[in-house]
This record gives structure tokens, sequence and C-alpha cells, in this order.
């Protein structure tokens, strides 16, 4: 029979191995002695846009902060279970964790560049990694503000500081510093909760172009965006994973009610 | 306070008398404020501006001559004097200090008993008349003393008099002649001076040949020196006081003569700037009242820099510390306010403390173990500019580190969130990220510590400032810089002028000059750093 | 007017989404175009094998029908489109049902010609091809109403529209004429009848299709009034 659409998502049973960048396996985390994540057991597929929704406080960006070993930050923070990238449990004690958020790039809420110039931001992740050749670092530069669509715009004022920039070309600044290290993972929370819709927009489009070289996990507040940009969804409710599945399926046909009454604005 | 009712009036007329109210003291503040700086600046430019000289012709009573620093009591006067016996009018070349509201006036003057100046204060009634003396000149010495008199002319060592006009001529060849004195005792009498002594030290004969020889040569240009030296002093000025009086000033002691009385405002404010240049390059002569300033105004800067040195990277890791590392404990806490509040210790605590502890305990220590062969001298068991500045680095290290700390507080945790997402490690981020934002904030902590060690007085009595100081800090002998030397600052200059102030005119105005100078540093080192820490927020905390 | 442009949205993937969404459409309504002038040969030359084909191809056109319907039900869970993007797919959503009608009425008609059921009547043959060139005629300007989001163009297809009416009448009133004059094969003819109400309610189907290519372009819903009061609304927007 003729097929008029071509959507090849997988449903979320039939990720193989192979085709997953994070596998989650029984993770649970307190803060203290709050509970904040429990028993968490996801794989994040390969090369696509996945999308953690939930509640404020459900958990979502703990769970992503977990990818990159950020929560080591924060006192009081215990957690068990395997977080597995590139076939490595990053929960070991082994894990070289610079190495680790090298790997794992992350983007946060509010843009947040340095107060430096443009070109000093994106070299930031580069120099610390201990890349000095004047040309490798031009070239990274170039390549990275490229991939993050911001090229054309500052070409011509890579020095001038990068408070300089507008929000939205300050997001993608931030974005293209993580580029610049080439991450295998792209963890992006709430990255577009600070700009306005239109910038937010073009924000999506350049995920829509990044995951090709890299699997993004995205956490947000707004479902529409979730369901715009991801082709993967999970939805927490109170550190819980309630539901996982292709975007598709979880914003046409919800299995659980829980998740039907959230995207569906029916919370209590 | 029981509550202030203030019947019959409605909200707005209350509301408005509130306003009016914070706005009188705020007022009063600006007034105070504007009061100083107009006072330090009236005051201490006046002693750049030049004086017109009077002649002035009073009532005599005792000889003037008695009565140089001090007023005659005005009974002991009027009963000692019958009149038209011992009155008599005398006239005198004076500066006039008039001040309208009282009877009296203030003269400084000079004349033939006191050539290099003196002060009186004469009632009102007594001046018979002033005019302006417009040949007398204000005659400047190197040493610092001036002579108020007329100029008449010049006498050559041939006794011939030369007419006023080549005055500057004369005084070029004298000066060439001066030049010659020291080239001569500098290439010539020096070194064999200095061999003569090796000579001693090495116990030659008193007539070996080679010394003789030597000793006749040093001989000779001693002559030499001798006879240029009295060649230079007999050319002299011959003035006159205002009563014709004569006088004769060697014209190798003259560092300029002013017709004060007949300039124009632009020749009045090329003697005034060539005062601050003199005020600003050189050292203070007559004890403090007269001359420059320079030795102190290095010795301030030298030591707020040293200071500045010691206090920025202890201020900067404490504050670190605490606020990036620290566990928060009740430790912390008690460290924290402690920090708070040794700013608020009296400073003179401090100088006993740098005293006590820097110059006696550790400056002894030091020279007992490195110093031993000098002992019982003290090398850094004294007051000295080292220990002057890790005293006020002390004192202003909780200013440091409370404004540091305030900085780093402010870096948005954001940041150092981006900064930790890229791999940095803790110290990687602070380096990098923390420390560049937080450097307005670490720069406000070091414009107040500078503001204060610039005008702290007390303590730095007691740890080495003094009044006079014969060499700078810094010269051209090794170790060229001289932690354990004394040092004049401006403060000290200021507090030690105040007491000479009561009674000379020209002190208490130097002292205002020394206090207008000590502003203007204190300003121009703020607004530096202002302008600075303006320049790292704009690049570091926009948007 | 104004076209609803479909590939300016930031969103690259959106734009594709409904580049091919717009073209399924299109590939649906010349899928049923074939089966009428398949249909029309059939009745022509009485060739069962192609009416056999025709119904079988109906299936086709079903299953086209649902998934445009899934895909409409997707972009709007996922791209909350608004706007000309939601009068789009609007637009689609209903008139996919118009033209999978349109594909049962010709597979209504094809059924015929495979039982061999129509009478030798010569006249009524050429005058169904006739009135089924007309509504070729009709679809063709229809969709291509719909490809150009022409509103004119739909206007025009829309009074041709009274044409096939009149014909229809016409050919009706020939029809029982005839029926009253024969009594064999009464069930014959009948399904005649039925053949000619198909036909002309594919011609009501494209003038529906039509309306809705007016509300995607104007905004204004033309349904259920006169060509005339059509016209007055659009002349009142322009």
């Amino acid at each position: 029979m003729l097929k008029l659409f071509k959507h090849n998502i997988q449903p979320v049973s039939e990720l193989s191995s192979a085709q997953t960048a994070v596998e989650v396996n029984a993770l649970n985390l307190w803060f203290g002695d709050k509970h904040v994540l429990k028993d968490i057991t996801m794989r994040i597929p390969k090369n696509k846009v996945t999308a953690l929704i939930g509640q404020s406080g459900c958990g979502k960006s703990t769970l992503i902060n977990c990818f990159n070993r950020l929560n080591d930050l924060y006192d009081g923070c215990q957690y068990k279970g395997e977080v597995i990238i590139d076939g490595k449990n990053i929960n070991s004690k082994k894990t070289n964790v610079s190495r680790l958020r090298a790997k794992v790039g992350m983007v946060f809420q509010r843009p947040n560049p340095f107060p430096m110039s443009i070109y000093e931001n994106v070299c930031y992740g580069l120099k610390l990694q201990g890349v000095r050749e004047r040309r490798n670092l031009d070239d990274a530069v170039e390549s990275a503000l490229k991939q993050a669509a911001l090229w054309d715009e500052v070409k011509d004022r890579l020095f001038e500081p990068a408070m300089t920039l507008s929000g939205g070309q300050q997001q993608r600044l931030v974005i293209a510093r993580a580029l610049s290290l080439k991450p295998e993972v792209l963890l992006l929370d709430e990255p577009t909760s600070a700009l306005d819709p239109l910038t937010t927009l073009f924000i999506e489009e350049l995920m829509e172009s990044l995951k090709k070289q890299c699997t993004i996990v995205i956490v947000t507040h707004n479902m529409q965006q979730a369901a715009r940009v991801s082709d993967y969804t999970a939805f927490f409710h109170q550190g819980k994973l309630v539901e996982y599945a292709d975007s598709d399926t979880l914003f046409t046909m919800p299995e659980k009610k829980q998740t039907e009454d959230y995207i569906t604005g029916r919370y209590g | 306070m029981a509550k202030l009712r203030l019947s019959g009036l409605n909200a707005v007329q209350r509301q408005s008398l509130v306003i009016s109210l914070t706005a009188f003291f705020t007022g009063l503040l600006l007034i105070a404020l504007i009061s100083v700086l107009v006072l330090i600046t009236a005051r201490g430019g006046a002693y750049f501006w030049p004086k017109p000289i009077y002649s002035v012709a009073l009532t005599h009573i005792s000889p003037p001559a008695l009565a140089t620093d001090q007023v005659l009591p005005k009974e002991a006067a009027s009963k000692e004097t019958t009149p038209r016996e011992t009155e008599q009018v005398v006239t005198l070349l004076a500066n006039v200090f008039d001040d309208e509201a009282k009877s009296e006036i203030r003269l400084k003057y000079a004349d033939a008993l006191n050539p290099y100046g003196a002060q009186l204060l004469v009632e009102r009634e007594r001046i018979k008349r002033i005019d302006l003396a417009k040949n007398s000149a204000e005659i400047k010495l190197n040493d610092g003393r001036q002579v108020m008199a007329v100029p008449e002319n010049v006498v050559t060592p041939e006794g011939a008099n030369i007419p006023l006009a080549k005055l500057p001529q004369i005084m070029e060849s004298v000066a060439l002649i001066s030049d010659e004195i020291t080239k001569l005792n500098k290439q010539f009498l020096a070194p064999i001076h200095e061999s003569l002594s090796r000579f001693d030290n090495r116990d030659v004969a008193a007539d070996a040949p080679a010394r003789e020889k030597l000793v006749a040569q040093f001989n000779e240009y001693q002559q030499r020196v001798r006879s240029l030296e009295t060649q230079r002093d007999q050319y002299k000025l011959a003035v006159s006081f205002a009563e014709g009086q004569p006088f004769s000033i060697p014209i190798f002691t003259i560092q300029s003569v002013d017709f004060v009385s007949r300039l124009t405002g632009f020749e009045k404010w090329q003697v005034a700037i060539g005062e601050v240049f003199v005020f600003l390059t050189e050292s203070p002569k007559q004890a403090n009242t007269s001359g420059g300033v320079f030795p102190a105004l290095f010795g301030t800067v030298l030591m707020v820099f040293i200071m500045t040195i010691i206090v920025t990277p202890f201020g900067v890791m404490a504050a670190i510390y605490l606020s990036e590392y620290a566990p928060n404990t009740a430790l912390t806490t008690i460290i924290r306010v402690s920090v708070s509040n040794m700013a608020g210790v009296p400073s003179i605590v401090y100088g006993v403390f740098g005293l006590g502890f820097f110059v006696y305990t550790l400056g002894g220590s030091i020279d007992s173990l490195f110093f031993s062969d000098t002992l019982p001298a003290p090398t850094m068991g004294s007051p000295g500019i080292f220990w002057a500045a890790l005293t006020m680095a002390i004192l202003t290290l909780p200013v440091v580190i409370v404004a540091t700390e305030e900085g780093l507080r402010r870096v948005p945790e954001g940041l150092k969130a981006g900064s930790y997402a890229l791999g940095a490690t803790k110290i990687e981020t602070i380096v990098r990220t923390i420390l560049p934002i937080a450097s307005p904030g670490i720069m406000t902590g070091v414009i107040l510590a500078i503001a204060r060690a610039a005008g702290e007085v007390a303590p730095l009595m007691l740890v080495g400032a003094v009044k006079f100081a014969p060499a700078l800090p810094i010269d051209g002998e090794f170790p060229f810089l001289h932690l354990d030397r004394q040092f004049m600052h401006l403060g000290v200059l200021i507090y030690d002028s105040a007491f000479h102030s009561q009674t000379d005119a020209k002190s208490a105005s130097m002292m205002f000059a020394a206090c207008l100078l000590l502003l203007v540093v204190v300003f121009v080192l703020n607004i530096l750093a202002v302008l600075l820490r303006t320049r790292l927020r704009k690049r570091y905390l926009k948007g | 007017m104004r076209q609803v442009a479909l590939n300016t949205h930031i969103s690259g993937t959106f734009n594709v989404e409904l580049e091919n969404l717009r073209n399924s459409v299109l590939t649906m309504g010349g899928e049923v175009e074939q089966q009428m002038v398949d249909t029309l040969y059939a009745i022509k030359h009485n060739h069962a094998a192609i009416a056999e084909k025709v119904v079988l191809n109906d299936l086709k056109i079903n299953s086209m029908e649902i998934q445009i319907d899934e895909e409409c039900l997707r972009i709007i869970a996922k791209r909350h489109p608004t706007a000309s993007d939601l009068r789009l797919i609007m637009t689609i959503s209903k008139a996919i049902t118009d033209i999978e009608r349109m594909g049962d009425e010709i597979e209504r008609i094809a059924k015929l010609v495979t039982r061999n059921k129509l009478p030798s009547s010569d006249t009524i043959k050429s005058s169904m091809v006739k009135i089924g060139e007309q509504v070729i005629d009709m679809m063709r300007g229809t969709f291509d109403a719909f490809a150009r989001q022409d509103e004119s163009a739909a206007l025009e297809v829309y009074r041709q529209d009274n044409q096939i009416d009149s014909e229809y009448k016409r050919l009706i009133t020939y029809t029982t004429s005839e029926m009253e004059k024969i009594t064999e094969d009464m069930q014959d003819w009948l399904d005649v009848l039925w053949a000619l109400r198909s036909l002309e309610r594919i011609g009501d189907r494209c003038k529906n299709v039509c309306e809705y290519v007016v509300y995607l372009t104007r905004g204004t819903d033309v349904r259920h009034t006169s060509l005339e009061s059509i016209h007055q609304k659009i002349e009142d927007l322009t």
C-alpha cells in the first residue's frame, strides 16, 4: 500500500543498545533526606531530540544534571544506580569528570556567556582541555559558531564582548561554546525560557539541525515546545518516570491518564 | 518615641514636611562638604599665589625686632609709652594679611633687623599709611628663606655697580661658577680624597712620594675651588629696605627675584605655577615651613603602593577562601564577623601593634638573624617604611576582604555552573571566571584601603613616618629600595605644620597647601580606581 | 487574496511537513481524477476489467484519506498550527473527506459497469460520458484551484456546477421518459439514475472543496450561500 508520509520513529521499547546514547538504570538520587529521583530507567536514543517534561520540582533538571555529574556541586547529594554513556558507567569513582563534562555539553536556562570576547567564550572549553595553537582554536571557533548558526552574525566582531549580543545570540553563543568541544550529548535545561517566541523558534530550528551531530536532551516547561522539537518525550512526576514514548504517540495518544491530564492542562 | 501628631496638617503637608526635613539635613551635609573643599582649596591655593608687598608706615612703640613672633600686650604698650616722646613712625615692607572683621591686621614684614622676615600684629589705628611698594621684590633664597626688599644694583667682585637689568646674566654666570665648583668637587677632589683614605687604610707612610703628590694635587684643586668660591661670593645683590637701610645678598644664594607688586595677572599665574612646581619637587626647608613637600608626597605614594601590593593578594585570598571554600559552620561565621569588626578597631591600636610586633619582635628577630654584625644598631628593628606599609595593610585588610567577598557573592551562579559544565575545575573557574567578574568589587576594596592608608597619621608616626627624613626610601644606592628607612608622609607633615601654624602664617598656609595636595592625591587615586572599576564593570557586568 | 506561504516558517521541518501534506492531497486528487477518467473509458467501451480496477483502486484512496487525516492530527498535536496554517490543515482535513466521497461515487458508477448492467442506449452512454467529462473538468479545476490557492479559479469551478446541474436535470427528464416507455430492465434504468445522481454529487463535492479554498485564502465561510452572495462577501473584503 502507498505510504504518503515517512515517519521512521522507533517505539521506545524497541531501541537497541547501539542506538542508545545515554542509558539510565535504576537511578535514585537524594538531596539530603529528599528523594528526588526514584528508580529511573530509560534509554535516550542517539541523534534524536528527547524532551523531558513535568511540573517544577519533578526531577527532570536533576536528571540531566546526572548526565554530566553537575549534581556533585551540591552539598548533600547522593545517588545510586547507573548512567551509562559510551559504554561506561559515569557514576563510577574512576570517571574523569572534567572529560565527561567536555563530552556532555550543557546549556542553561539563562544565557550565561562569560564576560569575555565572543572568541574567548567559544575557546573557553578548548583551552581548559589544553588546546593552545592559535590555528586550531580559530578553526574550532569558526566551526562551532557555524554549527550554532551564529557565524554570519558575529564573524566581523569576534573580539567584542559577548555581552553586547542579544539574548538569542547569547544563547546560541553558549550553544556554540558547548559545541566547540564536539560533545556526544547536548543537555539543554530550559534553553528558551528567557527568550522571546521568535528567537525560541530559531533555537528550536537549531536543535533540529544539531541532532545530526549529537544527541539532544531538552528539559522544558513548555509542552508545545516539547511537542515541536522532540522525537521522544518523557513525562516525570514527583521524581518518577511516568511515561516515555515517541512524541507523536505521547502527544496524540498518551497511555497513562496522568500524562494525558498534564499535557491537556487538566492537572490538579 | 511618642506618636508625633502634627495636628492641622493634612497628609500632603505632612509628606512635604518630611521631605523638607530630610532635604534640610542633606543640604547641611552638602554645605559642610563644600566648605571643607572651599576652605582647603582657598587657603592651600593662597600659599602659591604671589602676595603683593606694601610699604607700611606705622607708629612704632617698641623695637619691632623684639616683637618678632609675638604681639605686644596692648596694655603694656599703652602704659609704657608716653605719647610723642618715644612714639615714632617706622616704615616696613610687608605682606598684609587683612582681616576686615578684626581691629588688627597681620603683617609679615622685613627690615634691617629682620631681613628674613618676621611677623607682627598691629592695631588698625597705628597704621598711618599703606602703599603698594612697586619697586620691592620678593627674593627667594636657596635655603628656603626669603627677603622682601628693594633691589638696588648688582655688585661685582671688582666692586663695580651694575644696573639691575643685568641681574639675569649675572645670575647665569654665577650659576656657571657654581657648576664649575661642583664639577671640581665631584671629578677631582672626591676621587683624590678617596685614594687618600685608601692610603690611610693601607697605612701608607705620610711622606710616601705617591701620597705627597696626591696631597699636592688635592691642595691645588682645593685652592682653585676656594678662589672660585671667593669669586662667587663676591657677586652680591645690593638691596635696601623701606627706610633705605642697605643690605646685600650673595647672588649664588638667590633662587629667584620676583617683583610681586608689579606682576600682571598672567605673570602672577606664572609665578604661582612655579611655586607649585617647587612645592611638588623640592624638599622642605626651614623646618618644614618653606620649600616643597616632595619627600612626603613620594613617601606617601610609595607607602601606599607597598601596602597595596601586600594587602591585595592577602585580602583576595582570604575572601576567596571565605566565600568559596570555607564550610558553612559557626566558625566561619565567627571569622566573618571578626573580620568586619576589625575594620572598626581604632587605628592607633594598629600602630601600637605594628611597633610592638613588627618593629620590635619581628624586626628584632630579623636583625639578630641576618644583620647581627651591625648590632646593636638596628636595621629592620627600627620603624621603617616596610613596617609602616605592613601595619597599614593589616589595618586595611578587613576593608579589602569585605569588599571582595561582596564582589564574589555577586557572581551569578549560572556563570559558575557554565564554567563547570565545560569541564573546568573549581580553581580554573575561580581564576578564569569568578575573579574577573569580582574585580570591580576587589577594586572597590582596594580604593577604600588606599584612601584610608593615605590619610592615616597616628599609627604611621609609631612605625616609621617622621617629620624629616634625610633620604628618600628609593635612591641609586644598592638595593635601591630601602625598606628599612624612615620616610616622610603628607599626613604627618600636616600634623607637624599644625604646631607651627599657631605662630607662623607662612607655615600655616603650607599646612593648607599640603592638605590640598593630600586631598588631590586621594582624589586622583580614587578617580583612577573608579575609572578602572567602571571599565572593569562595563566589561564584566553588562546586561 | 493572500496565499498561504507554506515554506516560510522558521522551522524547516514544519515547512516540509506542510508541503508534503498539500502534495499528498493533490496526489489523492489526481488519483480520484484518474479513477473518473478510467470509469468514463469503461462506460464508453463497456470495459469491465478497467471498471474492476477502478473499484479495487478505491481502497487506495480510502487509505490515503486515513493517512492524511492522521498526519493532520499529528501536525495539530505537534505543531499547534495557527491562522493560515490552521485553516490549511482544517481545509485539508475536510477536503479529503469530500475527495474520498468523490472516490466512492466513482466506485459506485464503476460497479455498474462491472456488472455490465448499463442499458445499451447510446444516448444515455454518450450523455453520461458528456456529463462525466464536464465533471472531470470541474475536478481538475478544483484541484488546480486548491494547488494554486486561487479563489477566482475556485469561483469559476463553482459556476460550472450549474451547467452540470442543468445537464443532470435534462438527463433525468430524458431517463424518466425512457423509463415510462420501457418496462423490462427497470432495475438497470434505476441504476442509470443512480449513476447520474453520483455524477451530480461529484460536482457538488467539487463545489464544497472550492468553498474550502475560498475559506483558506479569505478566511470567510462561504458555505450554504448563493454564488451572488459569495461574490458579495468577497467584494466586501476587498
